[in-house]
């Protein structure tokens, strides 16, 4: 066993001068960086900030009697969450088992801190997920039920969520819920964009370019922005929630990322096939839309999801227009003198949050890839 | 090309033809009309209500005093015919607070781009390092910049980093030119001194253009002279009276002396820019050596190439023609990422104008300023990296 250590430490470390070399400078470095950072984790770390305003990190101001509704929203969020990754990969056993103990201890852990019931739910929620992942990996009907469902349970969670009012969303779930809305609002509209940019009108083909590239060339917080404050002059007697207008700014400027990779997916396609159905006279519209668009959209699947990546990390920019999202609630917890002191605290939970959320995605985008080149191979 | 079907056949008989030509005709003036009406709209709604606010839509407020203070920025006026940077004023004009907002956006700009370049460059080699420790660390960073908003990477870098440097009187000094303190990073600079004649300022200009010149030579005797003209007139400008010298800064007790300051702010959104793009930067390279046959490394490893010589001699000059591209649109990500300097208060040009905006009420006005100039700016952009792009690739010639 040690020759076996030795032997794996001196290929991958030590087998030539250089790398002897940086070693040597590498080693003490990050293994001071490990100790401190675990020091810091374990002794020096007051993580009861965490637990004393996880309500605020979560949902941001929204009324206490009213959080059954977005205990609610947790659960459908996470039977989409789950069907979403079932779509995306076959599960392995052994990972379902994994999670459903993590969302179990996860439900204990929260029993503690923030009540039975919670507990009970948040562990309700996380098994309701990892069932769903389940039943839509193994059935072909659930995989076509998928989308439908989807829009389902994102309209269910508008209808639950929002009577106490728009304004009122906050924290975590308004990322999730932004980036979800955004992400499936952009869909249509971006394929109609790359249709037009493909198209043979010329007219339609500058407007479409033109609009594409210059959403592609300013900063995102920039359009957020600008639609925030043209809404109001354009509707000037009815007053538009900033969500629903920070919504239609992510989902123009997204729109012009879609049609790109759509685009992309258009030309991947062999002309043959067009030709062949054209021969078979088939209108164009049949063309489109059951022979070019499903096998375009196939090909272009891994950069939408990783593109539902950007939109989650972007929308911490909804700052701008007041909204509430999970950063800005971390940065109000630091506002709160009590807890001036626990800076790392609260940063290192986000940091960890967005980087759980961030690295599942860009997995299961990259099997994704893999998963659909082997289809296409 | 169109994705329907192949053009439409114009060999039917006449009336046919007629009206199919009518009917495209047709087609293109209704979108064109839909997309006027559009516009003609939307510029009738604002326009309204404006009006019904009282405010009417003109650029008039560029050249009204701006009355606001910026923390850094800088303007150019005249003194005489003379022209001078100094530091802007709250009496200078609103365009003129923009215009320094710019300056700010571009000098965060052009030192991210080399900054990330370099950084990013070694990081991606670092992935393919033959030593673990490296390849992993290298590849853990990438990770953690890539699944992280760059927002929240801002604001970590100043409120619990940049914020958290020692006060300016026990401010540590390193390597004897740099300081580190909550009021700023004190970079040595520098220093132009007052007493060095025109000769030796025009010799030292001689000399710079010599040299910059000699960068877009391709003919190589040409390149030769130009080098030496270049060493002779700086060898010339040194013997007459150097015009230039280093400027150390002196840690003091209110902060440093001498030297090139960076704010906090600016430190901040440097730090965060240059990280997060470095990341990117490494993914672009990684992927441009991966995609190089192994042939190539196999064929310098049976020459008798040394692993680090192959890289030096073979694989970068190629990959370096091959991730321009990539990098035209990494340095466009990277100028529209500087906006987010607003969340931590560093005046770029997105802040300022908003602002000016707040001052003045042009919010319109101000936002269509600042999306035309991050426009142009990505035109400059990509059109200095197609120029060199086909310069690369026209030297190589494949």
């Amino acid at each position: 066993m040690n020759v076996v250590a030795l032997r794996w430490v001196h290929r991958n470390l030590f087998a030539k001068p250089f790398d002897a070399v940086l070693s040597v400078f590498v080693i003490p470095i990050s293994a001071w960086v490990i100790y401190a950072f675990a020091k810091w984790v374990l002794v020096d770390a007051r993580w009861h900030v965490l637990t004393g305003s996880m309500r605020v990190l979560m949902v941001g101001i929204y009324p206490v009697d009213q959080l059954w509704r977005a205990w609610f929203s947790v659960t459908v969020l996470s039977a989409m969450l789950g069907a979403g990754l079932g779509l995306s990969m076959q599960p392995p056993r052994r990972l379902l088992a994994v999670l459903a103990i993590l969302g179990a201890a996860a439900g204990i852990i929260a029993s503690f801190s923030v009540g039975a019931a919670h507990g009970a739910l948040i562990t309700a929620s996380a098994w309701i997920g990892v069932g769903v992942w389940q039943a839509v990996s193994l059935s072909v009907r659930a995989r076509r039920l998928a989308a439908p469902a989807m829009l389902l349970g994102l309209a269910a969670i508008f209808f639950v969520f929002s009577p106490p009012g728009l304004e009122t969303w906050g924290g975590l779930l308004l990322s999730v819920i932004l980036t979800l809305t955004t992400s499936v609002l952009t869909l249509p509209f971006g394929i109609l964009l790359a249709f037009g940019r493909q198209s043979r009108i010329a007219s339609l083909r500058v407007i479409c370019t033109a609009y594409i590239e210059i959403m592609r060339s300013v900063p995102l917080i920039l359009v957020v922005y600008w639609i925030w404050i043209v809404v109001p002059l354009l509707a000037p007697n009815t007053s538009v929630p900033s969500l629903l207008r920070g919504m239609a700014g992510f989902a123009l400027f997204y729109a012009a990322y879609v049609a790109e990779y759509v685009r992309s997916g258009l030309q991947a396609l062999p002309k043959g096939q067009v030709e062949a159905a054209n021969s078979l006279g088939m209108s164009t519209w049949t063309i489109n839309v059951d022979i070019v668009l499903p096998q375009a959209l196939r090909v272009v699947v891994p950069a939408l999801v990783g593109q539902v990546l950007d939109i989650f990390n972007g929308a911490t920019l909804v700052f701008i227009i007041g909204l509430t999202d999970f950063l800005r609630a971390g940065q109000m917890i630091l506002a709160d003198p009590q807890n001036s002191g626990r800076i790392y605290e609260i940063y290192v939970f986000l940091l960890a949050v967005y980087f759980t959320v961030g690295a599942t995605i860009t997995y299961a985008s990259r099997r994704l890839e893999a998963y659909l080149a082997r289809g296409a191979r | 090309m169109s994705i329907q079907t192949t053009d439409i056949p114009f060999s039917g008989p006449p009336r046919h033809r007629l009206l199919l030509l009518t009917r495209r005709y047709l087609q293109q003036a209704a979108i064109v009309g839909v997309a006027v009406a559009l516009v003609v709209w939307f510029g009738c709604s604002v326009r309204h209500a404006l009006a019904q606010k009282g405010i009417q839509f003109s650029f008039g407020y560029l050249w009204n005093s701006a009355g606001i203070s910026l923390s850094e920025g800088v303007v150019i006026a005249f003194e005489g015919l003379r022209p001078i940077l100094r530091p802007f004023s709250s009496t200078d004009t609103n365009a003129q607070a923009l215009l320094a907002g710019l300056g700010n956006t571009l000098k965060v700009t052009l030192s991210a781009i080399l900054l990330s370049t370099a950084f990013g460059t070694i990081v991606g080699i670092g992935r393919l390092s033959t030593n673990w420790l490296v390849r992993n660390l290298s590849f853990g960073l990438v990770e953690c910049v890539r699944n992280t908003p760059l927002l929240i990477q801002i604001v970590f870098w100043y409120f619990a980093v940049v914020l958290r440097f020692p006060p300016a009187d026990a401010a540590s000094s390193w390597f004897g030119g740099l300081i580190a303190s909550r009021s700023g990073v004190f970079l040595p600079g520098i220093a132009v001194s007052d007493v060095a004649s025109p000769v030796s300022w025009s010799l030292l200009v001689c000399g710079f253009g010599a040299a910059f010149a000699a960068l877009f030579v391709g003919h190589r005797a040409t390149k030769a002279a130009l080098c030496a003209a270049s060493a002779a007139a700086v060898t010339g400008s040194i013997i007459v009276g150097f015009p230039l010298a280093l400027d150390l800064p002196v840690a003091t007790r209110f902060g440093a002396n001498g030297g090139t300051v960076l704010t906090p702010e600016m430190t901040a959104i440097l730090l965060a820019i240059v990280v997060n793009s470095s990341a990117y930067v490494a993914e672009i390279v990684r992927g441009a050596i991966d995609a190089l046959p192994k042939g190539q490394w196999e064929a310098s490893a049976a020459l008798g190439l040394s692993r680090s010589h192959t890289l030096r001699d073979i694989i970068l000059p190629q990959v370096f023609r091959v991730v321009l591209p990539s990098f035209a649109n990494r340095y466009i990500s990277l100028t529209k990422d500087t906006s987010l300097g607003i969340a931590i208060g560093y005046p770029d040009l997105f802040n300022v104008s908003g602002t000016v905006s707040n001052q003045t009420g042009r919010n319109l006005e101000g936002v269509i300023i600042v999306m035309l100039t991050y426009l142009v700016l990505s035109w400059i952009i990509s059109a200095c990296m197609n120029l060199i792009n086909a310069r690369a690739n026209a030297r190589g010639g494949s």
